[in-house]
């Protein structure tokens, strides 16, 4: 879920800029600099990840996968959801102008947190690694509900009531959220082990000529 | 003291009061997006060997606009729109974008997707804001068959719709801007207005590959299609997802390696090569003044007479 | 034992000379986890060279390209370009000179229109803005794109792009032309614009492809690789002259030779196909419906775009019947297929084993038609083969026992026993072709669609994949840009250009007539000439007549008895391998390089020692 334009107080969605242009720039130095090409082909993975609709009774809701972002990206997962927003309020029908910097930090701030987490637990144990994703997965979505609760919460108590509905909503999300990430780890922990490697092994440690 | 207006209402009709409003919506939605997709069937093709822009038989003012001009003067008038609090200012500035619409005689179909992208969150607030936010003196409350808990308050109401008008108003701005300039001449303005370049290097890099691993995307499912899979509310759905997530994953970063040889093979050396300068004339600043001002107004008109 | 030295030493052995423009030496890479992928490779290539890289998959030759051009370093060993090391400065300057096409265009088109990507490489090269724009508008030109330069990549079709890749670096007017994989996946007439653009290219080529004839028209010498090894170094014509070299490096593709060819002795036979009479080829065969696997009358398909995809189609498929759909790229076989398959509806009447195929009903099909993709990736998403083959089944609803038995079953038929708990990713690109069949196959469909099965797979690979097809008993659709695979596997085809069907004919008739493959993009003419010159290379008969050879064998002299190298003529019958004018004219055997005898009357030779 996005926070559209307007609801947020004009001093929320200002410093919501201020301060994920500055995470995003600490993102862009972690990130080798010579290889943020290829972040930014990742990214549009990740996107088109985060199109997947998955049903839910009648109903569907699409993945939004800030814990995976974070487990397969680590600190530069916050640039890529940065330019991923971006993208979509610049050329998909999402808009947010103003509310980019809000829902960055909505999205990017639990696949930080999510991504040390799975880097800092995984272990080596294939089982193991598809526990942790799957708490690293249902945490994030759980925290970016949080976040979103929260910013809507800024609004005064007018929004209390809207902040709480929208915390609800996703607690069917979290759930999918977390088998998923737990099933997709467990993919690639079989078929391309490389990828779980800490953080920016497959982004930064890597000798070229 | 708030003003508690009690109403009647049959039991039997209150199963429809709560059901038509969403059906309604549903169908308008439903209609709308149907109406969006048909009208976006490109007729002929157009001609790809002189640049689009130029291509194009719709030019207006805002074509011609200095793109850096144009940003921050949508940028700014955009977040004056969301610091407005009272209705009228606000019906104001969505009337003022209807017009910069019809100026920049913008996509009728593109604009109605952006806006449908929004009925979602928005209608959340209508819907859960009028019976959920405190009751304060003066407001109007209508209580219905004297259930008290779930009084609909009218400022409730119209503090959703001042919502709904921000975003309405600030999203049919989105077209005007980013569809009056190809998008890599939007992203230099950027750059030029102190954005990183590597970040509209990125945006554009990303979405030429949103469309690779899109088309890939498609692919796959149809390939899970046509062996039985359909999607539905149990663990196999999930993981089958996951798989594909997985696979998607897998088949993009072995992509991202190549693409980044292919780079360095022609010569990337860490930086992407300069791009042209325009060039800002008095013109485009007098545009962006009289823009600006009439933000400032509408704030201005907002804070102050009421 | 070997030959006397009148034979031709293989070109690239001589010693290194300073005119090389590319000399790799001793050249070894291994992988991250430690495989070797290339060892001790020695290799010359000189100014103007045309090489063909060939090898099974996997034998190393996309990696040494790569370190030809300096994106991978060698592990030990050392590169050179023009005399220096490539490596650092000079490196970054060699990138410049020397081109890489990829194998898939999307890798490499990652600017946002034609014009800016072409643009990328020049201003690279330190151009300014305009002429680098100037540059790339020329070799669009070249490339015949010049009407789609502020086109994005992702709207062209698959030759357009590969044509635009080309473009990128002709560009940069590089020295040398690194392609892997050139023709993968193209129709011929985008084939024929390919070979006819490299053949005009001035500069080194250097070209990896599983498609000989291709490189037979393209190359003059022949690089092969075998597991990581330089195995041969000689002429294209030393190459395509010996059938069983090619056979022992799993190279051999003159089972694809037959085609319009008589005399020739194929090694299938083609497929048992009904006589005339039986087989009603006309569309509107009135057959009893439920003979009929599937029936399409008058039908349409538009896209909500409003593309108009397939415009009348009319087509009966009996069952049991083999049949091949060729058409050029765009002609609409990939709509008909996903109608076919259900997962597009068009209007008109479609009936599948006599039933009417409503817009419910099609969400069923999938029971009965079954799918092999162009690309396996598309299809395998699953972290074992096992689970892979089950996937399906699953949705079927099989109990767990049969669909054991099923995996069983199916993998014996594609000759993948005992591949259970592998990696579907992990697999070479001809496995998961045949494992995607398997899944296919596992379900019982009762009409087979083939979508280009042949693309990316070496001539080994598509030998097993021909023989398993071949002796299927299935209802087979093959779309295909292979006329070969057409004619091993089909009896009819369906020629489909524009959204229509042009023709419905039989297999063989197709074949034998040109002006339906000029017609429709589908010119197989430099094909079938170079078949005939490569046959004609191949000729082999059995020749006398005397020669020398050197022998090493253990012999005395007076009390000393040893074994050394030593000259002998004797006169034993050879198969020779040489071209040949017409039966009844004169012509020369050439010698040929490698070959072993018996020689079992050695001792009774008169020039032997005492």
């Amino acid at each position: 879920m996005h926070i559209s334009d307007g609801v947020l107080p004009i001093s929320v969605t200002i410093g919501g800029y201020a301060a994920s242009a500055a995470l995003a720039a600490w993102s862009a130095r972690r990130t080798h600099s010579e290889e943020l090409p290829k972040l930014a082909v990742v990214t549009a993975a990740f996107f088109v990840a985060s199109l997947i609709h998955v049903p839910f009774g009648p109903t569907s809701v699409h993945l939004i996968i800030p814990g995976l972002t974070g487990a397969l990206l680590g600190p530069s997962a916050f640039l890529s959801i940065g330019l991923g927003l971006m993208l979509q309020s610049l050329l998909f029908q999402f808009g947010g102008l103003t509310a980019l910097g809000a829902n960055t930090l909505m999205m990017g701030l639990p696949a930080l947190a999510c991504g040390w987490f799975f880097q800092k637990f995984k272990g080596n144990a294939r089982s193991r690694q598809i526990a942790i994703g799957g708490v690293a997965g249902a945490a994030g979505t759980m925290l970016a509900a949080v976040i979103l609760a929260a910013l809507l919460a800024t609004g005064g108590e007018d929004f209390f009531g809207v902040a709480k509905i929208a915390l609800a909503a996703h607690v069917p999300v979290i759930i999918i959220e977390g088998a998923v990430s737990a099933f997709t780890i467990g993919f690639l922990a079989r078929v391309k082990p490389a990828l779980l490697q800490p953080a920016f092994a497959h982004l930064t440690k890597r000798d070229h000529g | 003291m708030a003003d508690v207006i009690h109403i009647q209402i049959p039991a039997w009709q209150l199963p429809l009061l709560i059901l038509i409003p969403p059906l309604i919506l549903g169908f308008l939605v439903a209609w709308l997006r149907h109406l969006a997709r048909s009208r976006s069937a490109p007729g002929e093709e157009p001609d790809w060997s002189v640049p689009p822009l130029e291509a194009d038989s719709k030019t207006s003012p805002l074509h011609h606009w200095d793109v850096r001009c144009k940003i921050v003067t949508i940028l700014v008038y955009s977040f004056l729109v969301a610091a407005l609090t009272r209705l009228t200012p606000v019906l104001v500035a969505v009337g003022l974008s209807f017009m910069v619409l019809l100026i920049a005689k913008a996509s009728l179909s593109r604009v109605l997707m952006r806006l449908l992208a929004i009925v979602g969150f928005i209608s959340m607030f209508l819907v859960v804001m009028p019976f959920t936010v405190p009751v304060h003196d003066g407001d109007k409350v209508f209580v219905i068959n004297q259930i008290a808990w779930l009084g609909f308050n009218v400022r409730g109401l119209l503090l959703a719709a001042t919502i709904a008008g921000k975003a309405v108003a600030i999203t049919l701005l989105m077209e005007p801007l980013l569809a009056t300039a190809p998008l890599p001449m939007t992203l230099q303005g950027l750059s030029r207005l102190g954005v990183p370049e590597m970040i509209g290097q990125m945006l554009l890099l990303s979405y030429r590959y949103l469309n690779v691993f899109r088309h890939e995307a498609r692919r796959m499912s149809s390939g899970m299609q046509v062996r039985g899979f359909r999607k539905r509310t149990n663990m196999a759905t999930l993981k089958a997802v996951a798989n594909f997530l997985g696979m998607l994953f897998v088949r993009s970063f072995e992509r991202t390696e190549r693409v980044f040889d292919a780079m360095r093979a022609r010569g990337y050396k860490g930086r992407f090569p300069e791009s042209a300068e325009p060039h800002v004339q008095a013109r485009d600043l007098i545009w962006a003044c009289v823009w600006l001002v009439a933000g400032v107004m509408l704030v201005t008109y907002d804070r102050l007479v009421f | 034992m070997h030959e006397l030295p009148h034979t031709i030493s293989p070109p690239a052995m001589a010693s290194p000379t300073t005119s090389q423009l590319i000399s790799a030496r001793r050249l070894s890479y291994c992988y991250a986890d430690g495989t070797e992928a290339l060892s001790d490779i020695n290799l010359d290539i000189a100014a103007g060279d045309r090489i063909a890289l060939v090898g099974q998959n996997g034998s190393g030759k996309t990696t040494l390209i790569k370190q030809l051009c300096g994106l991978l370093l060698p592990s030990t060993g050392e590169v050179h370009y023009k005399n220096e090391l490539l490596i650092e400065r000079h490196l970054e300057q060699s990138r410049l000179e020397i081109g890489l096409l990829f194998q898939d265009p999307d890798d490499q088109l990652f600017g946002h229109t034609l014009l800016d990507d072409a643009a990328f490489g020049p201003r690279n090269q330190g151009l300014s803005r305009e002429a680098a724009l100037q540059a790339a508008r020329m070799a669009l030109q070249q490339v015949f794109l010049e009407d789609k330069i502020y086109k994005a990549p992702h709207h062209l079709s698959f030759g357009q792009k590969k044509r635009a890749a080309l473009a990128g670096l002709l560009a940069m007017q590089p020295s040398v032309l690194l392609l892997d994989e050139p023709t993968a996946n193209l129709d011929p007439r985008q084939e024929q614009v390919f070979l006819d653009l490299l053949k005009g290219f001035s500069g080194t080529l250097i070209c990896v492809s599983h498609d000989l004839i291709f490189l037979y028209e393209l190359c003059h010498r022949a690089v092969v690789l075998e597991k990581g090894r330089v195995e041969h170094d000689y002429t294209m014509d030393d190459l395509v002259s010996q059938r069983d070299e090619l056979r022992s490096h799993g190279l051999d593709f003159s089972f694809r030779l037959v085609v319009g060819n008589t005399t020739g002795r194929p090694l299938h036979t083609g497929p048992v196909c009904a006589t005339v009479e039986d087989t009603d080829t006309s569309p509107s065969g009135a057959q009893p419906g439920s003979q009929l696997t599937v029936e399409m009358h008058h039908y349409d398909f538009r896209y909500p775009d409003g593309t108009h995809a397939l415009r009348g189609i009319d087509i009966s498929i009996p069952r049991g019947d083999r049949i091949a759909m060729v058409g050029e790229n765009g002609a609409g076989k990939t709509t008909l297929l996903s109608c076919l398959l259900g997962l597009q509806h068009g209007r008109g009447s479609y009936l599948f084993e006599g039933e009417t195929v409503s817009r419910r009903k099609r969400k069923h099909l999938w029971r009965r038609v079954g799918m092999v993709f162009q690309d396996s990736a598309d299809q395998l998403f699953c972290p074992s083969v096992e689970e892979e083959i089950a996937f399906g089944l699953e949705q079927i609803g099989l109990s767990k026992s049969d669909i054991r038995q099923r995996i069983t079953d199916v993998l014996t038929m594609v000759h993948l026993e005992g591949f259970e708990e592998r990696v579907p990713l992990h697999m070479s690109g001809g496995e998961r072709k045949r494992l995607a069949l398997a899944c296919v196959l596992a379900m019982k469909p009762k009409l087979l669609i083939l979508d280009e099965p042949t693309a990316g797979l070496d001539p080994h690979g598509e030998e097993l994949l021909l023989n398993i097809l071949h002796d299927l008993d299935v209802t087979l659709l093959l779309v295909s840009h292979d006329i070969f695979f057409v004619k091993a596997l089909t009896c009819r085809t369906l020629v489909m250009h524009q959204g229509l069907i042009l023709e419905d004919i039989s297999t063989e008739a197709f074949i034998q007539d040109p002006r339906l493959g000029n017609l429709n993009g589908l010119s197989y003419a430099f094909r079938r000439n170079g078949s005939d010159a490569i046959r004609t290379l191949q000729h082999e008969h059995e020749h006398s007549h005397p020669h020398r050879h050197l022998h090493a064998h253990p012999h005395r002299h007076g009390e000393t008895e040893h074994e050394h190298l030593h000259v002998h003529a004797h006169e034993h019958p050879h198969r020779f391998a040489h071209s040949h004018p017409g039966e009844a004219q004169e012509h020369d055997h050439q010698p040929r390089r490698f070959h072993e005898h018996d020689h079992p009357d050695h001792d009774k030779d008169p020039d032997h020692h005492p």
